[in-house]
């Protein structure tokens, strides 16, 4: 029975094989560097790497390190980690699966009947978990009317051509010859494109464009209200996803609902931050902001935290040099815990 | 020495960097047939549990067939602390399963096994425990006091220190140690 | 090994950006905050002297980056260092 770490780029994993195969491994691209592992460990095997250098300056080294000569691999690390970034797996069935093993609630979900496919929520996630696809409905099948260009009385000067705005007219060009001094040799509409605005008829030097536009006179009858549907698909990413909570505050149809791990309170001492942009560049959230002023001549705070992002991690408070920030879990939304020694180390990362 | 090792041959193992002879097996071996034998185990079914023959079960129960120093050396191997008769009997068999039987069989001690609630369920002494008396409960480690041999091994490797193993008197009073 | 504050004084060109840059030095000196090299008596971690940078109290840093990211000639650093005693 032997402990073995094995690193992989940044990754690490570390196993134990005995009556049982344990396996932590650790996915440093997912890590906040919010510390909560290195505090719940009780034979003190992790370290970890200083949060400010790890985000502000080039490191070889993975965010965290394990000693694997301390390490029992007793799962702590990973019921804790509200990143995901680490996990045991035991006989290769993550304990987050077994019930035995406390797991945080955290959840983050689109539903897909209210999802009006903006890409607001895949704009806003900090992380970029969310993939929004959406197909577009036919604009020939949203707009209704009639359009005729009288090629005989047509002079092929192309002023239709370039004020359209939907491109929907073109014209052959040619060079002209004696035998035919016309500087193209036809011109067609795309009905497929064209929107009925009538600017080509209005803007024609010689009347030769007829057309009309059917849309608010017969609109509800000539277009059908299937063909104005967008289809679509919303994905969230679980393990990249950190439940921060900008895609519900975001969407405009309240379709995402979000979970978070914590729940807790952050203190700013506004006169000990000098406003270095540590922490900002910290928060795996994007919660924290150093707030412009509205008007010329207002004061704003220093440095803002936006608690409805806020998972209360404690990564800003690890990553400040001046120590102007706490944070303070009062809250952790966990299944059962049924080891009174697990307990009292969930517990213990409260603060 | 060379001499020696060819004429003794397959009789000798080499186990922790000392050659031993083969025959302590079988001193180790006579002792628990006696017992088995005591408490009612057939010879058929003592040949199984051993890895015997049949036949030399029935030679050892009539005093046949076996070094009387062997069985002077077995002894004494057994009457050395729990720790000491578990790992050189383990080392001479290379069984976990004939291992623990002799364990069972031929120790007279009993012990209760207690696991305190800073137990933080890592499975280090599920995995170390050579009589598998070991397993984790809701992330706790239950002890099953009937396998226990008292090596001490699960306390010493426990990393909270949430193992306490004591000797019970045979009629029910606890012992130190 | 730990990752802690490292200067390369051969690299350093002494412009100070890290010194002002420094939120622990910051506010522990009004001048500093206010942008200049302190010239009064106050504990800093790092101090340009004789025109390069020069480490003074590296066990106040907090290893946030902030002066690294300053630094125009990447003169001064966080990087691995054996841990201090």
């Amino acid at each position: 029975m032997e402990t073995t770490e094995m690193i992989e780029g940044k990754d690490i994993s570390v196993e134990r094989t005995g009556a049982e195969d344990r396996k932590l491994k650790f996915k440093n691209e997912l890590c906040g560097s919010c510390g909560l592992c290195e505090k719940i460990c009780p034979v003190t095997a992790i370290e970890v790497n200083p949060t400010g250098a790890m985000v502000r300056t080039e490191q070889d080294a993975s965010k965290i390190e394990i000693d694997e000569s301390k390490c029992v691999l007793c799962g702590m690390c990973s019921s804790i980690c509200p990143y995901d970034a680490l996990d045991l797996e035991i006989e290769g069935k993550s304990i987050k699966e077994l019930e035995e093993y406390p797991k945080l609630i955290k959840s983050s979900e689109i539903d897909d009947e209210a999802c009006i496919y903006c890409k607001a929520c895949e704009t806003a996630c900090p992380p970029g978990a969310i993939t929004i696809a959406r197909e577009l409905p036919d604009r020939s099948k949203l707009v209704s009317g009639e359009i005729e260009i009288d090629k005989e009385t047509c002079v092929k000067c192309g002023i239709c051509e370039e004020m359209c705005p939907a491109d929907a007219i073109e014209l052959d060009y040619k060079f002209p010859t004696s035998d035919d001094p016309t500087i193209a040799s036809d011109i067609n509409v795309d009905k497929d494109k064209c929107v009925y605005c009538l600017v080509c008829k209005k803007a024609c030097p010689v009347d030769a464009i007829k057309a009309v536009c059917r849309i608010c006179s017969y609109g509800d009858y000539d277009i059908k209200a299937e063909d104005s549907e967008i289809i679509g698909n919303s994905d969230i990413d679980a393990e990249t996803c950190v439940n921060c909570g900008w895609c519900e505050d975001i969407c405009p149809v309240d379709a995402a609902k979000v979970t978070k791990p914590f729940e807790g309170k952050v203190t700013i001492d506004e006169e000990t931050c000098q406003g270095c942009e540590t922490c900002v560049m910290a928060c795996p959230c994007n919660a924290l902001s150093f707030p412009e002023s509205a008007e010329s001549g207002d004061v704003e705070d220093k440095l803002h935290i936006d608690e409805k992002y806020c998972i209360y991690c404690g990564a800003c408070e690890r990553a400040c040099p001046v120590n102007a920030i706490d944070v303070e879990r009062t809250k952790i939304n966990c299944t059962p815990i049924k080891s009174k020694s697990w307990e009292k180390a969930f517990e213990s990362v409260k603060d | 020495m060379k001499i020696i090792y060819i004429t003794l041959g397959e009789s000798v193992i080499n186990t922790h960097g000392v050659n031993m002879p083969k025959h302590i097996i079988s001193g180790l071996k006579y002792l628990a047939t006696v017992e088995l034998r005591k408490k009612g185990h057939n010879q058929r079914e003592i040949a199984e549990e051993l890895g015997m023959d049949r036949s030399t079960v029935s030679h050892y129960l009539n005093g046949r067939n076996v070094s009387w120093n062997s069985i002077e050396i077995a002894e004494v191997i057994k009457n050395t602390c729990p720790k000491d008769f578990l790992t050189l009997t383990y080392a001479l068999l290379k069984d976990e399963d004939k291992t623990r039987t002799i364990i069972k069989t031929c120790l007279d001690k009993k012990y209760v096994c207690k696991v305190k609630n800073s137990c933080i369920g890592c499975g280090i002494c599920v995995d170390a425990c050579m009589m598998n008396s070991i397993v984790l409960d809701d992330l706790k480690a239950r002890i099953d006091p009937y396998w226990c041999c008292g090596c001490l091994i699960c306390v010493e490797m426990c990393p909270t220190n949430s193992i306490e193993i004591k000797e019970v008197e045979v009629d029910g009073n606890n012992r130190n140690d | 090994m730990t990752i802690g504050l490292v200067v390369y004084p051969e690299l350093c060109h002494g412009c100070g950006n890290c010194v002002v840059a420094c939120p622990v030095n910051s506010l522990r000196s009004p001048e500093i905050s206010g942008g200049k090299g302190p010239t009064d008596d106050v504990d800093v971690i790092m101090m340009v002297d004789d025109g390069v940078i020069q480490l003074k109290n590296s066990n106040l840093c907090g290893k946030c980056g902030t002066c690294a990211e300053s630094c125009p000639v990447y003169a001064i650093r966080l990087e691995k260092v054996e841990e201090a005693k």
